[in-house]
């Protein structure tokens, strides 16, 4: 084998995509079968999937609308404090959506008391969650553009033209990452939970919690899979091409973020008033308690004996989906639409309800040898379902990554007879090093904010730091609570600094 | 003029001399990070994989560790698991769960595990959830020598759960708000038009309050008990998402009236919130009483340690210590003294209730009437 066979088509690469794809739905498996040979029919759910896939819509279209300028200028325009702004933005991603609409709903309770808007609330919380996510993207879309472009633009317009047609070009990855923020919408119920708002989510968590209904949570969450199918598939057609180009810009002078009195103005202004309203506003209404309290001991406590559990879940379902996100990658190499099939089944992966997969290796558990069920009760099984969950974000990344690279590479390898294991170990390895490697940070940080399918899959004495915040949420004293929510959002704050370094400051 | 920042207008195809940055170059660091992080992630993936050694034979003495899933808040049974492990020096393996409407739930990972269960024992918050388990196969018979001064009314009579030290369904209102005078004295009162758009409950399709209503269902019979919902929604009552919100709610003034659990409501009064709490329907159906239920798994893998757990559970020792802790859980055996603030069992009138039976109505009302309710009453 040479470094060709990197670049050739081969129709083992569409077999390939569908065995990466196979395994990571086979934890599903015992659920989905559940569901078809039950009962049929979905009750009122589809009426509820249409009210979601509104909430859905509208914390998207506010994502896209706010974060893609929000994104575009940060990477155009030098200011102080970009760094630390930019990584406050990124917090929403990192904390679970539960702590920002308790967050919202303590705070809205203490100065605005009164009923809230459960759709406008859901939106809310939601929306802070979608614009960090297409910030981030747009801002990475714009920095991967060349100098002399940029320069091109604003010689021939001035800064608005060059904010226009960065807008223009950052506008169709951002588009992907609302919809990704919108696929996220649909599968969390914790917002319309607290804001008693009817979603998708939540019911098929009745069906789960309240009904014990496997059957049914799992054709509801089908149904949700596959309307994220129909709108995710055109979609992922348009972006995939743009993965690809995104390899020429790449190439040339880096991009340097330049200072301009007024833009440098209008970005830092739009930056602070996200964080002062998206992060700020949520995080006082829960640390507002803990300024009252003496909690902080016994949340350090809690903070120390879950760390280490966190960690593992973390850095264990993160490795897992880089390096199946990179063999996704590899395998969809330079076709168009292989891409976009990897891209559409990542939004179909991440629709699935987190419970099928969880409650699917557990009657896994129940079915092997005697021999292997303590692995599938061990730390590893936590992992494998987390990396799992969250492969599509690994995915996104070393799609990318992997477009960054140059077929013409592995030709010239191939032509001065350079080894496949010599090509991946000096040439593309360092190449794809940086994508990985954020791809493992982001899936190691979304994995340890998880609460869902740790407390399905956790063994026992086992806990990480979110779920003990939640399992302590509704009796602990607001003090303690407050605590945890804050030495929480700290660690996600410092891991976030830590990203441009693991990442090779290329982010 | 328009101009466009796309790679395929601005730039051509790539080429030898538009190429600068070598394969490789300057990246070394960045793939000895890479490596570095994988190769941590490895091992702490191998780290994970851990296998646990099964307990010696029946009437062996138990080894442990006793594997515990509790849907008892983990701040209340986190003391009493610990004390048990210092006594009997039994590790205890706890495995929290919560009331709240935010997961699916440990009851669905015990149904799920039923095959090759991982679980001794499940200490449920309330009878309910220890009578589905008893109805899904999922639980084995065990008296307790232990059990001795419990009322029977409060356990299964087969002995595949035993209630101990319980809670109750209280009304709990906004001193600052409700004059004494005016203060609640039955659930009934929650449709009164002096607290139109003011009383909340939690969702009854989850924990206590769906018991609670089922228990009502099975007091009032259902035309009065579906006439008391519509009633409250019509009052402009409203539904959030646990109890600890509607503790949270009435203590900061938002609602004026709500039902929770005394767990819930002690610790708004150990907080120092303005919440007074009402025992309801002294001179009609009664209070709802939640016993706690201690249920031992069939097929546990530890089964003695799960038994000895049993017995330190459902000791006078323990009831004596959840009456002293945050959770004021009322001792169900006569005679031991009360939490501090509320009065004894045997002082309430509590509500006629076939707690097993409950089960089958809740799984009943919860695919139908109550579902429609709150589907209809919310969003």
């Amino acid at each position: 084998m040479n470094p060709l066979a990197l670049e050739r088509p081969s129709r083992w690469r569409a077999f390939g995509v569908a065995g990466v794809f196979a395994l990571a739905l086979l934890p599903s498996f015992p659920l989905l079968r559940e569901a078809a040979s039950g009962q049929r029919g979905l009750g009122t759910f589809p009426a509820t999937l249409w009210q979601s896939f509104g909430l859905a819509t509208a914390s998207a279209a506010l994502g896209f609308a706010a974060g893609l300028p929000l994104g575009v200028t940060a990477a155009l325009y030098s200011f102080p404090g970009r760094r630390a702004l930019l990584a406050l933005a990124s917090l929403p991603l990192l904390v679970p959506s539960l702590l920002w609409a308790v967050g919202w709903s303590a705070l809205l309770a203490r100065v605005a008391p009164g009923p809230l808007p459960g759709a406008a609330a859901c939106v809310v919380v939601f929306a802070t969650t979608a614009i960090p996510l297409v910030l981030l993207t747009a801002w990475a879309s714009t920095a991967a553009l060349g100098a002399g472009q940029v320069e091109a633009a604003r010689l021939a317009g001035g800064e608005a033209v060059l904010v226009r047609s960065a807008c223009r070009h950052a506008a169709v990855p951002a588009l992907l990452a609302a919809g990704l923020a919108g696929v996220l919408v649909l599968s969390d119920p914790a917002p319309g939970q607290i804001f008693g708002q009817r979603t998708a989510a939540a019911e098929i968590l009745v069906s789960f919690a309240a009904l014990f209904d496997f059957g049914l949570a799992a054709r509801q969450g089908l149904a949700l899979a596959a309307l994220v199918l129909v709108l995710a598939a055109p979609l992922a057609a348009v972006a995939a091409p743009r993965l690809a180009a995104a390899v020429l810009p790449r190439a040339i002078r880096p991009l340097r973020p330049v200072w301009h009195r007024e833009m440098a103005a209008l970005a830092a202004g739009g930056l602070l008033v996200f964080v002062g309203i998206g992060v700020a506003a949520p995080l006082a209404g829960l640390a507002l308690p803990a300024l009252r309290g003496t909690a902080l001991a016994r949340a350090g406590s809690e903070v120390v004996e879950t760390l280490g559990n966190t960690a593992i879940y973390g850095l264990g379902a993160g490795a897992l989906a880089a390096v199946l996100g990179l063999l996704l990658a590899a395998l969809a190499g330079r076709s168009s639409r292989l891409r976009t099939a990897v891209l559409a089944l990542s939004f179909l992966l991440l629709a699935l309800p987190s419970a099928l997969p969880s409650l699917g290796l557990l009657r896994w558990s129940g079915e092997v040898p005697a021999a292997l069920a303590p692995v599938f009760h061990s730390r590893f099984t936590v992992c494998v379902a987390l990396g799992l969950r969250f492969l599509p974000v690994a995915t996104l990344l070393a799609l990318r990554g992997w477009a960054s690279t140059s077929p013409t590479w592995a030709w010239a390898a191939e032509l001065h007879g350079v080894s496949l294991g010599r090509y991946l170990a000096r040439v593309l390895a360092p190449r794809l090093a940086p994508a990985v490697a954020t791809g493992l940070v982001l899936v190691g940080l979304l994995s340890a904010a998880d609460v869902g399918t740790v407390l399905l899959l956790h063994p026992p004495g086992q806990r990480s730091l979110p779920l003990a915040i939640f399992t302590v949420m509704a009796n602990a004293p607001e003090a303690l609570v407050a605590s945890l929510c804050l030495l929480y959002v700290v660690g996600a704050g410092a891991l976030l600094a830590a990203l441009p370094w693991l990442a090779g400051r290329r982010l | 003029m328009t101009v466009s920042l796309r790679p395929k207008t601005l730039t051509p195809g790539p080429s030898p001399t538009r190429t600068p940055a070598r394969p490789g170059e300057g990246k070394l660091p960045a793939l000895r990070q890479a490596v570095a992080a994988l190769a941590l992630a490895g091992w702490v993936l191998l780290a994970g994989c851990g296998r646990e050694e099964p307990e010696g034979g029946a009437g062996a003495e138990p080894q442990g560790p006793v594997v515990v899933y509790s849907s008892v808040d983990d701040v209340f049974a986190r003391p009493v698991a610990q004390r048990f492990q210092e006594e009997t020096g039994i590790e205890v393996r706890l495995v929290p769960d919560t009331e709240e409407t935010k997961s699916t739930g440990l009851l669905n990972r015990l149904i799920a595990e039923k095959e090759r269960p991982q679980a001794d024992v499940f200490w449920s918050g309330d009878p309910v959830r220890a009578a589905v388990l008893k109805r899904r196969g999922l639980s084995a018979s065990y008296r307790s020598p232990a059990a001795t001064g419990l009322p029977p009314r409060f356990s299964d009579p087969e002995g595949h759960w035993t209630g101990f030290s319980a809670r109750a369904r209280v009304l709990i209102y906004n001193r600052e708000k409700v004059p004494e005078e005016q203060a609640p004295d039955s659930i009934f009162d929650l449709v009164e038009p002096r607290f139109r758009g003011q009383a909340c409950i939690a969702n009854p399709l989850f924990g206590t309050t769906s018991m609670h209503a089922a228990a009502l269902f099975a007091a009032l019979g259902e035309q009065r008990a579906r006439q008391l919902f519509e009633d409250f929604t019509a009052n402009g009552g409203r539904i959030v998402s646990s109890n600890g919100e509607v503790r949270r709610r009435v203590a900061n003034g938002e609602c004026t009236v709500g039902i929770t659990d005394t767990d819930d409501a002690n610790v708004a009064r150990l907080e120092g919130k303005p919440v007074g709490i009402v025992f309801p329907d002294a001179d009609g159906i009664g209070t709802l009483i939640i016993p706690n239920a201690a249920v031992l798994i069939a097929g546990a893998p530890h089964p003695e340690a799960g038994r000895r757990f049993i017995d330190f559970l459902l000791a006078p020792e323990t009831e004596k210590a959840l009456a002293a802790s945050e959770a004021a859980q009322m001792p169900v055996r006569p005679g031991l003294p009360p939490p501090a603030g509320l009065p004894a069992l045997a002082g309430l009138k509590a509500m006629e209730v076939d707690y097993g039976g409950l089960a089958a109505l809740l799984e009943e009302l919860s695919r139908g009437f109550l579902k429609e309710w709150v589907d209809r009453n919310s969003g």
